[in-house]
């Protein structure tokens, strides 16, 4: 039996001034499963993720998000509600060290004078973020360093060990393993592993089709802004997603193309 | 739920620790203390050429020229203070020194007329430092709106505001001096905490000067004047709360990538109107000092300290594109500015000279910095 | 020399004052501009000395004071003031006895007579100086002023010991002329008296105190200050007074506005030095009355004189008087 989905997006509309980015556009997310949007470039997935994400209101269309209509304005009410978006810039303060980046914006203090001096916790911050990084099985050999001189890998983690001490509910990856190297690449695959076993589904954007099919368990792809399909991962191949993504196949369509 | 599985727990290892050499970690450590390599330097060049040139009775090293040097950072090192918070966010203030002038007049005309209505001097000094701060504060807080809430870039709108707290300033003193403070109000700017007497019939009288006259005065040293404590005071609590709180981690947040702030959910706005209030407040502290010490409000007394506290500010390794820097080097880039002035001053050299090694150690400063960073992208790279 | 130019300002005012119900007459159609150095006591005092000169001729004046001291805050006033077309008569205190010139003959060549006061340019002397376009000269001698600061701080040192000059900037006729005075009369008169140095503190109090301050590190038994304005002698002052040796060296400010005298009281300073700044303005607007009615024989040069108040005097009415008042 299924279960509820965690993320419902339906008949999801965006326009911007007289271009349809995204055209009626539905889909559900359940717990535990990573499912990874493709499409060209200007296909309409990132215009999809910034409305789950709160960054844009949609122009039509509702998302509801644990069997709840939302209405994001900006992307700390995303945050709240636990939808975590890591994006291809990483969105880390370069300058702050690993904790100070995991617990940024909610950072926890010690409490003197009946909270008139209240200095940062960084022993409780740091321990808590050695621990978040070990259930990730993640590594990073000094955490008290500006993470600028950590490896892109290593950065990606602390963004993924943010968002799941945190709790995310629902996890938004854009490119997760872009400018990485192949070691690299492969740990983070492992992690969204992880964060499927620990329940917490995934949206996965990415142009690397291995990747998906390595990750994913199921794939939608869109085409000038509509889902032109969805599939189960098991149930379809690299050759055919190519075709959906450029357009030549389109399950929308009665028929396909003649050949 | 899915425990982790500790067979998988094949610690995977990212990319291998980076090294560094030993040379680089010289060389990076060096870079760091630089400034106060330099502060150091300094002081010996002095203290040795001094007696050398003004005569062997001329020492650079005594407790009254330390704390000569000390009084006179106090405005450079408030006026920087604020600014140093305000740059590692990734602003800039230039309307403190006006902000200073204007604090001034304010807290002098309000301190003169809470004394003629009645009030006691030591309350009416208070009520004169609470419309220095709440003055001055109020402009930092416009300052902080425009910038946080309209978009305007800092530069311009301190810019703007420097004029018109100007204007105000010259508005509202009278012939740009406010007199008539009431007697006693010299003392709270220029007494001190403890008083030293010496050689003969001397010794330490803390918190009351002691009752002595001619010949003696002159072997009295004030040590710790007042308004050196107050800026004690506020620089331990400023450097405090830059190291170890919220609101000094958001500030570095915010100066790194404040992108990164926003969305990690750090009401930035709010923040850099904080921002600006406390830079004007300190800026407000420093006039409030200045009133004090010389018994009048001046209109004219902050407008020259502006380039100085921001040189003192880049000198001590603050990043003019935000995100790093501390305070400790902002007080050793204030030393130096006043350790020149003095040093000089005591070498017979004309002070001007001051402002090329000012100017000097400013470019060396912000080379340093740049290659501190190629030293780092070397390490990275390698 | 200096008597006949003394007897001439005499005479042009007994003229100027003497036909004063005349010339108001013929005046109505004359417009003075004055234009200060930068807005302090000192040039207000002297706005009254205008004011009331102006008054009594019926003489229009157009006032604009610069918010700071420096060329150029007040070349674009002097040029808007030009601008207007309706000024007869300039009196001015050029910032600069230089960089000023320029200016100032662009608004001779818009048919503006310039009498200068306070500050001079050139070299001062209107008759055979380098710069002779002005019409007068009235000020202190302020040559002359840093020698009676000098005997008044050798009187107060007994004749004998080290003195330090602080001042603001260089190349202002004012305080330039104050120093050269000093050193001369300390240099001719007092063989036992040592000028150690001069400082120049940009306007800055904080400054002033800090080179004060480390001058006395330098020279320990500096014997005396000459602070050539007010804010030069209030820092070199609170410095003396810190360093315990209040009363000790004596500090002399030039200028008695009511903050010097408010320090003099204070015992930071020991010696103020008075100009007569109302004279100044009173008399160059009648000069200019004079010069328009076509008296031809207007000394180029007046001096107003000086007052010197110490701490005994000061309550003296006949003294007191020369406290810069201004009203609130």
């Amino acid at each position: 039996m299924q279960d509820d989905p965690i993320l419902s997006i339906r008949n999801l509309t965006k326009k911007f001034g007289g271009l349809t980015a995204v055209d009626d556009f539905s889909l559900d997310v359940f717990p535990g499963e990573v499912v990874a949007l493709l499409g060209d470039n200007g296909a309409g997935k990132s215009t999809v993720i910034k409305c789950v994400s709160g960054v844009h209101t949609p122009s039509a269309g509702a998302i509801s998000f644990e069997g709840e209509v939302v209405h994001f304005s900006r992307p700390i009410d995303a945050r709240t509600k636990g939808i975590e978006t890591i994006y291809q810039d990483l969105a880390l303060a370069n300058n702050l060290d690993v904790p100070g980046n995991v617990f940024l914006g909610r950072e926890v203090e010690k409490r003197y004078l009946g909270g008139l001096i209240r200095p940062l916790d960084n022993k409780f911050m740091l321990s808590e973020t050695q621990q978040a990084l070990s259930t990730l099985h993640v590594e990073i050999p000094s955490l008290q360093v500006p993470i600028e001189t950590l490896s892109g890998g290593q950065r990606q983690a602390v963004a993924i060990a943010r968002a799941v001490y945190w709790e995310a509910r629902l996890m938004i990856m854009d490119e997760p393993t872009n400018n990485l190297g192949v070691p690299e690449q492969k740990k983070v695959l492992e992690l969204i592993n992880k964060l499927r076993e620990r329940g917490v589904p995934v949206i996965l954007i990415s142009h690397t089709l291995p990747e998906v099919f390595a990750v994913s368990d199921r794939l939608v792809v869109m085409h000038r802004g509509r889902k032109v399909t969805e599939k189960k991962v098991s149930q379809t191949n690299s050759e055919e997603v190519v075709q959906y993504m450029v357009g030549a196949l389109d399950d929308t369509r009665q028929t396909a193309p003649a050949e | 739920m899915a425990q982790p599985d500790p067979e998988a727990a094949a610690k995977a290892e990212f990319a291998a620790p980076k090294t560094r050499s030993t040379t680089d970690q010289i060389i990076l450590s060096i870079i760091q203390v630089w400034a106060g390599v330099f502060l150091a330097i300094l002081i010996l060049v002095f203290v040795i050429s001094i007696p050398l040139v003004s005569g062997s009775s001329v020492s650079f090293l005594t407790v009254r020229n330390s704390q000569n040097i000390l009084v006179a950072i106090t405005p450079i090192l408030l006026l920087g203070l604020g600014q140093t918070f305000v740059i590692i966010s990734g602003g800039i203030d230039l309307s403190v020194g006006w902000v200073m002038s204007f604090a001034s007049v304010i807290s002098a005309l309000a301190l003169r007329e809470a004394y003629n209505a009645g009030l006691a001097l030591p309350l009416a000094v208070v009520v004169g430092f609470g419309t220095a701060v709440i003055g001055s504060g109020f402009v930092g807080f416009l300052n902080g709106v425009i910038i946080a809430k309209l978009k305007v870039p800092p530069f311009i709108v301190t810019l703007g505001m420097s004029f018109i707290v100007r204007g105000a300033a010259l508005l509202m003193s009278e012939n740009t001096t406010v007199i008539g403070l009431p007697r006693g109000v010299r003392d709270y700017g220029n007494e001190s905490l403890l008083y030293f007497i010496r050689g003969e019939g001397g010794g330490f009288y803390f918190f009351t000067k002691p009752e002595i006259s001619g010949e003696m005065l002159r072997r009295m040293d004030r040590i710790i004047s007042y308004p050196v404590l107050v800026t004690v005071i506020v620089v331990a609590i400023s450097i405090f709360v830059l190291r170890r709180t919220k609101f000094g981690r958001h500030t570095y947040a915010i100066g790194g990538n404040r992108e990164a702030a926003v969305r990690a959910g750090v009401p930035v706005d709010r923040h850099i109107i904080k921002l600006y209030m406390l830079s004007a407040a300190t800026a407000g502290i420093a006039g409030f000092l200045s009133m004090l010490r010389f018994t009048a409000g001046s209109a004219v007394i902050g407008d020259p300290l502006l380039l100085s506290s921001i040189a003192a500010v880049i000198i001590g390794g603050v990043s003019l594109f935000g995100g790093s820097g501390s305070l400790v080097g902002t007080v050793i880039g204030s030393l130096i500015i006043a350790v020149l002035t003095t040093g000089l001053v005591m070498l017979n050299v004309q002070s001007f000279w001051q402002f090329i090694v000012v100017g000097a150690v400013v470019i060396l400063a912000v080379l340093i910095d740049q290659s501190r960073d190629m030293i780092k992208n070397k390490i990275e790279t390698r | 020399m200096r008597k006949l130019t003394k007897l001439g300002a005499v005479a042009a005012l007994t003229v100027a004052l003497s036909s004063g119900a005349a010339l108001s007459q013929e005046m109505d159609g004359i417009t003075i501009g004055f234009l200060p150095g930068v807005v302090d006591p000192f040039y207000q005092v002297m706005e009254l000395g205008v004011n009331a000169a102006a008054a009594e001729l019926g003489i229009t004046v157009i006032t604009q004071i610069p918010p700071t001291w420096g060329v150029e805050v007040q070349t674009p006033i002097l040029d808007a003031m030009v601008a207007r077309g309706d000024i007869d008569y300039l009196v001015i205190a050029p910032t600069d006895k230089d960089q000023m010139v320029g200016p100032l003959q662009n608004a001779l060549e818009a048919g503006i007579k310039i009498i200068t006061v306070d500050t001079f340019l050139g070299d001062g002397d209107y008759a055979d100086g380098p710069v002779t376009f002005p019409l007068s000269y009235i000020g202190s001698d302020n040559v002359e002023g840093g020698r009676i600061s000098a005997r008044g701080l050798a009187k107060a040192i007994g004749g004998e010991g080290k003195v330090y000059i602080n001042s603001t900037n260089p190349n202002v006729s004012s305080v330039e002329g104050r120093a050269i005075g000093f050193n001369e009369v300390m240099d001719n008169e007092y063989p036992d008296i040592e000028v150690i140095g001069l400082d120049f503190n940009l306007d800055d109090m904080n400054t002033a105190v800090q080179q004060t301050a480390a001058t006395l590190e330098r020279v320990p038994d500096l014997a005396g200050v000459f602070g050539t304005n007010v804010f030069s002698a209030q820092g070199a002052g609170t410095a003396v007074v810190n360093a315990g040796l209040g009363g000790a060296v004596q500090v002399v400010a030039y200028d008695a506005t009511k903050f010097a005298i408010e320090q003099l009281r204070e015992g930071v300073v020991s010696l103020v030095l008075a100009q007569k700044p109302f004279d100044m303005g009173y008399l160059a607007v009648s000069f200019a009355a004079a010069d328009a009615a076509g008296v031809t024989s207007l000394p180029v040069r007046v001096e107003t004189g000086f007052a010197i108040i110490d701490i005994d005097n000061v309550d003296d009415p006949e003294v007191a008087r020369f406290i810069y008042q201004v009203p609130e």
